[in-house]
């Protein structure tokens, strides 16, 4: 399979802080990716580098052949095509449904405000929101937002789908409908990588899981290994705790 | 009580002061705006100079009373250009929008700056994960909220400079209170006089009132279905 995302000796500091201390990963198309481990260890930071929301302190991320650490690049045209799923659905607080998924695509000249509109109550079918279009976000409740801030994020057509920790912020009935839209995103062969406390997703779906802990990368394998059979201490305590 | 004759000669003198006033108003807020709106990015941009300005103004305008900048405005100032260039004069009008634009300028960078700082971050990031560059951010995400967050404080300021207009009555501006003062003067009727000119204020900052309560429903997103 080609190759996606390619990560080397990833290094992340805040002031004297580091978070990430050498990081090495490859991602396939198509491939599903879980992030766990413990809060504070680095999961997130790693994937918000992956769009350069942050910038690295040293190493290299190649994403498609390009050099996306590289100073020179233009950041804006890499993040068009790799959308960005956050805990706190980050909705435009002023614009309704409908404007926040069409926003992005008509402002880069990607599509007309018509076709931007097609394609808007296209996405918002596909998860389970048709009705929604013209409402504004604090009218929705927490998983409906989270699930138009997928269709936002879709709305650009991105090759790579990022989800920072997407139902942490969720009622736990809630959960489930994000969840379904991520398999259905899954089934459909988009690169995903998630970072995720939802153990039982992680074991369904992903293709491949990472337990970053301590700012590098503990332990990888594919769910039935991970979870079945770990063996870092680090993961064992971990996975003990959580399960 | 003499109230139907400070009515009958007073009200056309205060009307005369109350287009002073209001035209002074007017004009002031505007440039206040602009100057506000410059100042609030300077403070915000990267270089140290124009941060450097941005903060000397502010705390120059803060920390003095405003009777004190339209004297410096009006009289210290052209005294000064005079040593260098013979007759330079300013009229007392120019003087009074200056004075007043300077100081609404310096209370509404830091409103501004305040608004746009009480976006929330993940409003930004959101934008930007998109591919949105800074600039179109800034116009379509952070602005509009910005401007909904600061319209109460902006309002305020607003009712604030017509109100400071009348400490100009000291450099000599035919504004609403000086032109009572003057009527108060030659009439001794003083309780009527200065009554009559609280109600014209009252009148004026009521119809600010109700134009900033119409605006705060238009921009609330939040009250909107």
């Amino acid at each position: 399979m080609k190759e996606k995302v390619k990560v080397c000796n990833l290094h992340k500091s805040f002031g004297k802080l580091d978070v990430l201390k050498g990081i090495d990963v490859e991602i396939s198309e198509g491939e599903v990716i879980c992030v766990i481990g413990p809060s504070g260890g680095g999961k997130s930071t790693f994937l918000r580098c992956l769009n350069r929301l942050e910038d690295v302190t040293a190493g290299e991320i190649i994403v498609d052949d390009i050099l996306i650490t590289d100073k020179n690049v233009d950041i804006n045209k890499v993040r068009e095509r790799i959308g960005m799923v956050f805990q706190s659905f980050n909705l435009f607080a002023h614009l309704t449904v409908g404007k926040n998924i069409m926003l992005a695509p008509v402002e880069l000249k990607k599509m007309s405000k018509e076709q931007a509109e097609v394609r808007a109550k296209e996405l918002l079918e596909r998860v389970g929101l048709s009705d929604k279009i013209d409402c504004y976000p604090h009218q929705l409740s927490g998983g409906q937002q989270q699930r138009v801030a997928i269709a936002r994020a879709l709305a650009m057509d991105p090759d790579i789908m990022l989800f920072d920790e997407p139902t942490s912020a969720l009622d736990p009935e809630m959960v489930g409908e994000v969840l379904v839209v991520m398999k259905e995103l899954a089934k459909a062969g988009m690169t995903m990588i998630v970072v995720t406390h939802e153990m039982g997703f992680a074991r369904d779906v992903a293709d491949r899981v990472l337990f970053i802990a301590d700012g590098v990368i503990c332990e990888q394998g594919k769910p039935d290994e991970l979870f079945g059979n770990p063996q870092q201490d680090r993961t064992k305590d971990f996975l003990a705790a959580v399960l | 009580m003499n109230i139907e004759k400070v009515l009958e000669n007073a009200t056309p003198l205060l009307f005369e002061g109350l287009k002073i006033t209001v035209l002074i108003s007017l004009i002031s807020i505007a440039i206040g705006i602009l100057i506000g709106l410059f100042m609030c990015l300077f403070g915000m941009s990267r270089s140290k100079i124009l941060k450097g300005i941005s903060a000397v103004y502010i705390w120059v305008i803060r920390g003095t009373p405003m009777l004190v900048q339209a004297l410096v405005v009006y009289f210290g100032i052209p005294q000064m250009i005079n040593l260098f260039a013979p007759g330079f004069t300013l009229s007392n009008i120019t003087a009074s929008i200056i004075t007043l634009s300077l100081n609404a300028g310096a209370y509404l960078a830091e409103i501004f700056r305040s608004g746009i700082s009480a976006v929330p971050p993940g409003q930004v990031e959101a934008a930007r994960s998109l591919g949105l560059p800074y600039s179109k951010t800034f116009v379509k995400i952070v602005l509009p909220q910005a401007v909904k967050i600061a319209i109460p404080s902006m309002v305020n300021q607003f009712i604030i400079t017509v109100k400071d207009t009348s400490i100009l009555s000291v450099i000599g501006l035919p504004e609403l209170a000086n032109k009572a003062k003057v009527y108060a003067g030659s009439s001794y009727l003083y309780f009527q006089t200065y009554t009559l000119l609280a109600i014209f204020y009252l009148v004026i900052i009521s119809i600010l009132m109700i134009i900033s309560k119409y605006v705060e429903k238009k921009f609330n997103y939040e009250r909107k279905s």
